[in-house]
């Protein structure tokens, strides 16, 4: 029989060693609550990636002060800098985002600096939005550092501007009216194209929807893919690929994605556009500048979203349509943009197109829907 | 007075509760995932309180049943720990359980009620249990097989789990004896200790597979499939301190400065070394993340299982040994140990009690009665909706209002893809899960036809510009604007959906009458009683000779 004391010993050395091993080595659950998900969590500043790692992981888990005082430039902007350059200056999609993951890309290393880049994999209430860092890494004695790459705050001065925009007011009859079962008629909408293509994983519907009304409308569309004996294979809707609000004469682009549905068990596909009048304004108005379409490699749309209007716009939404040389909807595809659009500051933005498809695009549109905090009733 | 209500989980106790005390015999509950069989957890506790609503009102009997779950528990404990200890160290030992940090954390912060209600019936079997495999007494038989259904009717995990922790150290503690018979008169072979625990493992499960019946048709119609959902507790608690702190320091709270006591004495007396053992396996895999233990041993079930549960029964398998320490203590130190032992424990108790205040599971405290009086006028109860940013508070509204909804708390009873394949929980907490919870959200959202989805009430602004880009409309505001409703359009009246799930009419009438039942069995077979145990009683743990349990006793 073994000695109590022996066993108690086995015992405490066991249960030493069970979580010194749980620590170095933690299991994936366990390092995923550390930032990580990587075998061995701990980040080193030791070497140029691990510095960046290191960052990374602060980030993630929301350790800003921490991040921030690791940084080789601290000096040149404060922490309060450094923390609105991460969840945005103002009231945004950044504000709304947390660090789901990261990658670290070494460009150079020599034996005292290091060009890395590392992406950033936000995740937000409306999906996830990339930022990528040129990050340049500087070795201070045994440990290395980064620095940071601040993008500052752009300010415009004080002035007035005066606004001069269209408004539709909705009477409704009474309280309790039930919204979207309206007594008036409803807008005017058209869908004036339609394309269905097959993608990797699965089938998409693409089109255009025009309001052809003189009122706004608030606008859907619904796609019931029918088989070739009729039966219903799937109904879905565009969900944020469309720009749900248009004024008169609009346009906006939409795409259905059916995931796991190959075009060749469809006999016919069924639209419905839905349209509910609402009350409407033309501000703010986005201004797109310096618009145009850039081929392979890294096919896409790119310009700036100008804000004309006097007041702050939260989010705003690029929609884009790529269309071929016979006028065809080709492609839609869209970008939130992670910053406020402040008066008169140019944003950029982005909006990809597969790379199959694009040696195929002729021309594109680009459609902006806006979302400003506190006016959404 | 009413600190157990703010708990994690109170407000789905009481909604399961609501729900058998409105339709006792039908398990079938539309308000939640589109409709689910509440036969998907086992329904003792929650019918308990349903039972005293009908008196009491939900909140008051679920404090009740609760209450006498804390009750059991220390009856529970003295009865247990003097199968290994002295009778004077099992009363120290029951009267730790009413300060145990761990016990308080499930009940104020965690409001796990199944846990906390089947554990104590599962130390008031085990004494039985004990009976019959050593003496063979079929009365113990009869009364432990008995508790042992109504624990698992209670909760199931806990018997599987307490089998492992809590009855193999029993049947070890059978066998250590055994060897000791063999001096007494009385002798009882291996081979009949082996054919009693078959006995009653074998008719045990088979009560069991009878009383919980629906439930293990929908566990094996409907397995759990769906994607690990995150939880804390399976963190690395020193990689993590701010998760160690929560699920070890206040569980155990001064129960900590007696761990290597605990260790010592265990291994020291031979007879308390099958306990030890169990102790220290539950306290490995209480620990979660911090060691691999948990996941080497439960494999795809850590990703699963929550870990504050085990750190509970671990603290329920050291109270005997700490009994006996104490007993020590007092008896060498007297006041001096009295006074200094009372205020740790008041201190451990005091901790885990006010950590619900410290860090509430939710700390939005707020009506959603107004929310429920929407909902119920206008036929707006023809759709269904789902909240956000409402917490626990779900349960409460979906209490008190007739809507149904695609949300919901219960993640073994949900069924829908979109809830099921992404890894978030309840999509009223989405964000707090990140990308797996958002995307869930979204893909709920987006098929809102299907499901008659027509509104989303939101209490957190966070989610606005979602809805806002996915095409819903804000129609309406609440409680002084802190509360949205926002409706899509065109959506079409829910209708009646996962119907091949409806349990059929005779799994309802079993679910509403083996479960309690048994419960009733149990109390009755209580005032059967005990013939006088024959046999050397354990008086002190020092009256075992060291030279035949090869164990020095320190003292």
């Amino acid at each position: 029989m073994i000695k109590g004391g022996a066993l108690a010993g086995l015992i405490f050395a066991a249960t030493v060693g069970l979580i010194a091993i749980g620590t170095i080595w933690p299991v994936s659950t366990a390092a995923a609550y550390v930032g990580g998900g990587k075998e061995n969590h701990i980040g080193s500043s030791s070497t140029a990636e691990g510095a960046v790692e290191a960052l990374g992981t602060q980030i993630r888990l929301q350790q800003l002060s921490k991040a921030y005082s690791s940084l080789s430039n601290k000096a040149k902007f404060t922490e309060a800098d450094f923390i609105h350059d991460l969840t945005g200056y103002g009231l945004s999609l950044r504000t709304y985002a947390t660090l789901d993951n990261f990658e670290v890309k070494p460009l150079h290393q020599s034996a005292n600096d290091a060009e890395m880049v590392m992406k950033l994999h936000w995740s937000t209430p409306v999906g996830v939005f990339e930022d990528a860092r040129d990050l340049h890494v500087v070795k201070n004695g045994e440990t290395w550092a980064v620095a940071w790459p601040l993008v500052p705050e752009q300010h415009v001065p004080p002035q007035v501007i005066r606004v001069n925009y269209l408004r539709w007011d909705v009477i409704y009859s009474g309280s309790g009216d039930d919204w979207g079962a309206q007594d008036v008629e409803a807008p005017h909408v058209r869908i004036i194209d339609m394309h269905p293509v097959n993608r990797a994983d699965g089938m998409v519907v693409m089109g255009e929807l025009l309001n052809e009304d003189v009122v706004p409308s608030f606008v859907s569309v619904r796609a019931t893919l029918l088989a070739k004996n009729g039966s219903p294979i799937d109904t879905e809707g565009p969900f944020d690929m469309i720009s749900h609000t248009l004024l008169p004469k609009q346009i906006t682009p939409f795409i259905i994605r059916f995931p796991g549905v190959d075009l060749s068990q469809v006999g016919s596909i069924h639209l419905e556009p839905l349209s509910v009048l609402v009350s409407a304004s033309a501000d703010p108005v986005i201004e797109i500048q310096n618009q145009k379409y850039n081929p392979s490699p890294g096919a896409s749309a790119t310009g700036q979203l100008s804000n004309q209007s006097g007041h702050t716009v939260n989010v705003a939404h690029v929609l884009s349509t790529f269309y071929d040389k016979d006028g065809q909807v080709l492609w839609v595809a869209g970008q939130y943009i992670d910053r406020t659009l402040q008066p008169q500051i140019p944003v950029d933005f982005r909006v990809s197109v597969p790379s199959d498809l694009a040696g195929k695009v002729s021309s594109q549109r680009i459609v902006v829907s806006t979302y400003t905090n506190g006016s959404s009733l | 007075m009413q600190l157990p209500l703010k708990s994690y989980d109170t407000n789905f106790h009481i909604f399961f509760a609501s729900h058998y005390a409105n339709h006792w015999f039908e398990p079938w509950n539309p308000k939640w995932f589109a409709g689910f069989s509440q036969t998907t957890y086992p329904p003792l506790p929650q019918q308990w309180v349903a039972v005293l609503s009908w008196i009491l009102g939900l909140n008051v009997a679920y404090m009740t049943v609760q209450f006498i779950a804390i009750l059991l528990l220390a009856i529970g404990t003295y009865r247990f720990s003097k199968l290994w200890v002295s009778p004077r160290a099992a009363s120290f030992a029951a009267l730790a359980s009413v300060f145990l940090g761990s016990e308080s954390f499930l009940v104020y912060s965690a409001g796990q009620l199944s846990t906390t209600m089947a554990a104590p019936i599962y130390l008031n079997a085990l004494p039985f249990v004990f009976d019959w495999l050593r003496y063979g007494k079929w009365r113990s038989f009869f009364k432990g097989s008995v508790l042992l259904v109504a624990a698992a009717a209670a909760h199931h995990a806990t018997l599987l789990f307490g089998s492992m922790f809590f009855a193999l150290p029993v049947v070890g503690l059978v066998l250590l004896d055994k060897s000791r018979d063999d001096q007494d008169e009385e002798k009882t072979s291996v081979q009949t200790l082996i054919l009693r625990a078959l006995t009653i493992t074998v008719l045990v499960c088979i009560a069991i597979a009878v009383v919980l019946m629906p439930f293990w048709i929908d566990l094996i119609r409907y397995p759990v499939t769906q994607a690990p959902i995150p939880h804390p507790s399976r963190a690395n608690y020193i990689l993590s301190p701010q998760w160690g702190l929560n699920y070890f320091i206040v569980p155990y709270g001064a129960l900590i400065l007696a761990l290597p006591f605990i260790i010592i004495r265990g291994c020291s007396v031979v007879r308390l070394r099958p306990l030890m053992l169990g102790f220290w396996l539950a306290f490995l895999v209480g620990l979660g993340g911090t060691t691999p233990v948990a996941r080497m041993l439960l494999g795809r079930a850590f990703e699963v299982l929550t870990f504050e549960r085990f750190t509970y029964w671990a603290t329920l398998l050291a109270l005997p040994i700490l009994g006996v320490i104490t007993a020590d203590l007092v008896d060498r130190f007297r006041m001096r140990a009295v006074v200094p032992l009372t205020i740790l424990g008041a201190a451990t108790c005091a901790l885990a009690v006010s950590w619900s205040t410290f860090r509430p599971a939710d700390a939005a405290n707020f009506d959603v009665q107004h929310v429920a009086e929407w909902l119920n006028r206008d036929g707006h109860d023809k759709y269904r909706y789902v909240t956000l940013g409402f917490g626990n508070k779900l349960s409460r509204l979906a209490i008190v209002t007739n809507a149904n909804s695609v949300d919901g708390e219960s993640n073994s009873a949900r069924t829908l893809p979109e809830l099921t394949e992404f890894g978030g929980a309840a999509l009223t907490s989405a964000k707090y899960f990140a990308k797996p919870g958002l995307d869930s959200l979204r893909a709920m959202l987006n098929h809102a036809d299907r499901y008659g989805l027509k509104w989303v009430i939101v209490r957190d602004p966070y989610y606005d510009p979602l809805l806002y880009f996915a095409g819903w409309r804000q129609v309406d505001m609440l409680d002084d604007k802190t509360i949205t409703i926002w409706s899509k359009d065109g959506v079409p009246p829910a209708i009646p959906m996962n119907l091949d799930q409806i349990p059929p009419r005779w799994q309802g009438i079993l679910w509403g009458t083996l479960p309690f039942g048994s419960s009733l069995l149990a109390i009755a077979v209580l005032f059967i009683p005990d013939k006088k145990r024959r046999g050397l009683s354990v008086e002190d743990v020092s009256a075992f000779p060291t030279n035949v349990m090869s164990g020095g006793i320190i003292s």
